[in-house]
This record gives C-alpha cells, structure tokens and sequence, in this order.
C-alpha cells in the first residue's frame, strides 16, 4: 500500500487483482445487476486510487478498507437512486461464478472460511438473518427495516444484536484461526 | 458498570450496538451512541466483538469473478489519470477567481461580458465546485439530456433519463479533435434505472472538438460501429 500511496500504478494492479473478485462479488449482491456492480466497483478503486493516502493500517486488513468503500458506494448508489426494492442475487445469477480451488493456500484458507461465515449466517433463525442483511447488504436503517416488516424498531435492533452475538459465538474459533483472510 | 455513562443504563445503549456496527442506525442515533461509546467500556467491547462479524458478511456474498472487462476500465483509468493530476483534479479546492479576472476592474469588467456571450452561445460557466466549470450542453439523440462539465481541462459527463444501451452493448465515449477520427476512451459505462449516469472522460480536454458517445458491443471498440447518441460540441 505504501507504494500505491506513492502513485504506483502496477502496485495498484496487483491490489486490484488481489481484491477485485471479492469487491465485485459484494457490489453484485448488494445491487444485483451485472453492470452497475461494474461501475461500483470502478468508481470504488478509482477513489482508491485517488485517496491511497487514506488508508491507515491500524484501522484494519486492506481488504475490509476495499469492501468497506465498496459497500459504502453501492448504499449512496441506492440512495441517489433511491430505489429500494429487492436486490437478492440468485446463486444462479449472470456473473461468472469463480471456478473451485485452484489457487493458493491463502485463498483455499480464505474460501473455508468464507464457507464457515455463510454457514453461520445460515444457522440464524430466518428473522435474524433477514434483518441483518437488509442492513449489511440492503443498506437499510433499523427504522427503515422496521416500517418494512411492520415491527417495533427495538425488535429490529433486538433481531440485528441476537443474530451477531448467535454468529460472534459460532465464529470464535474461526476468527481465532482466521488467518488475514483479508490481506 | 463504574465508568459508564450515567444517563444511560446498559439495556439502553446495549441495544444499539448492533444496528451502529450494521450501519443501520440513523445519523443522529449514531452520534449520539459513538458520543456514548466514549464512557461505555461494556459497548466498546461489544462493538468490537460485533465489528469482527460484521467485517466477515462481505465474505458470505456468492463468489463471482470480476470481468477482464473490468479490469481492463479501471487500470486504464488509472492509467490515464496519474496521482498527482488525479487528486488535484478532484480535491475541492479554495475558490478564488483566476488573477486576469480580478486584478483590474476594468478587465473584471471586460471578461464578465465576454463570460456572458459565451454563456448566450449555449455554454455556462459555474464555479460551484470552487474552480471555475464550463458546463458544455450535448445533443442527445433520442431520450435524455446531457451535459459535459469541464474543469481544469478534465471533463465529466452527466447524464439523465437517457435510454439504456442495447441488451449486450455498452456506451463507449469518444474524443474526437478537429482533424481526427474519433478517439476511444477508457470509460464504457450503462446507466441507472432512471438513466443517470456521471462518467469522468479519462484524459485532459484541451484541444478537443468533440466528446461523443455511442453503444457498442459489449467491452468496447477501437472505433464506433453505431451513430453517436450524444454529441458535445467543445469548439
């Protein structure tokens, strides 16, 4: 990173293709269209490129900074747009699905446990699980998620806290073990 | 419990801990609570428990490959926009008039009138983002309008209700200069469902005629293979 901050454009390179899939793979299911996760993802490594500076390693792996601008494009997205509606991605969905393991240690470690992560999130009770991701994924506030399943606010935060806390405990040991899966 | 905030007993502020680390609470709720998370050594360690997981959700996504396509935009655009330039480009910057429009009066004079013919021959000057913009209107063939901002010599386009390309194509944008065949850019882009989109036209403007745009197959072409849909006129 320290040679991306310089203006390294082949340092740039190699982060984009270290975090390129998963930053697409998190704007598609955010948005569910091809193209526009297209665009996210360009818009959110471009402002990468321009504000490298920014990044503090103290703050956490590159990798949570990538996804976290990512994530962060794709919700002001939703918001100029303002359009709301369902933009779940079928596992079928038009974007290549990356092949199986062919690569390195660190991404058959990265993909267990990625396997892990989504095994715990599927566990959850539905209700759980739901209100989680219309945040995280759909980038809905507690009280917009609130006036959409027609519940009181503090159930939507009591559902959010029961899920993480059910997904913290599930997850120690893998967050133990995890090596920097976001590196 | 000692070195907590008073005010707040623990099943209160407990309860947003979650929604803070979610990005689900609303801005005022979020100061209030990152305020709170100053007193609160309980919720500092709940969020950081939290934080943890919410970190990992990214990876519970459906894996799916980034296109060459993609990458191919983004290290072109990164190519044609060097650091240096880029964020300069970008920053906001202090606003301040350009020394030959504000050194003499009678020249501030001279140069508003001569400010004001350019904007009656269809062209705006705005300082809006502190440099001065030339807003530049495009003819749009069909649905929409759009317009080419230019600041510095880098140029924006913003386009609204404008149709989508083709099923299987993509817009490409063009520089085209007085004597030449237009010129391919890096920037390919579709639009939103209200037809929106804002593109930065990679490269500098100066000494370009035209930027045009046109749908093409789908990863671009080397030169247009349909009629431009938006044209902007810059000399």
């Amino acid at each position: 990173m320290a040679l991306v901050r310089d203006g390294d454009a082949r340092a740039f390179e190699v982060v984009f293709d270290r975090h390129a899939d998963a930053a697409f793979s998190l704007a598609y299911r955010m948005c569910g269209r091809r193209n526009a996760a297209e665009d996210l993802v360009q818009e959110a490594f471009l402002s990468l490129w321009r504000s490298g500076a920014r990044y503090d390693r103290a703050r956490g792996s590159v990798r949570s900074w990538v996804l976290g601008v990512v994530r962060n494009r794709t919700i002001d997205h939703f918001r100029r747009e303002a359009v709301h509606t369902s933009r779940d991605v079928s596992d079928d969905g038009v974007a290549e699905r990356i092949p199986s393991p062919d690569d390195t240690v660190t991404e058959v470690q990265r993909r267990d446990d990625a396997s892990e992560i989504r095994g715990a999130l599927r566990a959850l009770p539905a209700d759980q699980r739901h209100v989680i991701e219309l945040a995280y994924f759909g980038g809905f506030s507690h009280s917009q998620i609130a006036d959409m399943l027609k519940l009181p606010t503090g159930t939507v935060k009591g559902r959010m806290r029961l899920g993480l806390t059910k997904m913290r405990m599930e997850l120690g040991d893998t967050f133990g073990s995890m090596r920097e899966v976001s590196q | 419990m000692t070195d907590k905030d008073s005010t707040a007993d623990e099943r209160e502020c407990g309860a947003d801990v979650a929604a803070y680390a979610l990005g689900a609470l609303d801005p005022e709720e979020a100061a209030a609570f990152v305020r709170h998370l100053d007193a609160c050594t309980v919720c500092r360690d709940e969020l950081a428990s939290f934080q943890q997981v919410v970190n990992a959700l990214p990876m519970t996504a459906p894996p799916h490959r980034a296109s060459p396509r993609l990458r191919r935009r983004v290290l072109r655009a990164v190519a044609s926009e060097p650091r240096g330039a880029g964020a300069s480009g970008l920053s906001p910057r202090p606003r301040r008039m350009p020394g030959w429009l504000s050194s003499r009066p009678a020249v501030s004079l001279a140069a508003v009138l001569v400010l004001a013919v350019v904007v009656f021959a269809g062209v705006r000057l705005t300082s809006s983002t502190g440099d001065l913009t030339r807003v530049v209107p495009a003819q749009v063939t069909g649905r929409g309008t759009a317009e080419l901002r230019i600041t510095q010599g880098r140029g924006e386009l913003v386009v609204n209700r404008l149709s989508p390309p083709p099923p299987g194509e993509i817009y490409e944008v063009w520089i085209k200069r007085a004597h030449g065949s237009p010129a391919p850019t890096s920037a390919l882009f579709s639009v939103t469902a209200g037809g929106s989109a804002n593109i930065g036209v990679p490269g500098n403007l100066n000494g370009v005629a035209v930027v045009m745009v046109t749908p093409e197959p789908a990863g671009g072409s080397r030169a247009p293979t349909h009629p431009a849909v938006i044209v902007a006129r810059l000399a």
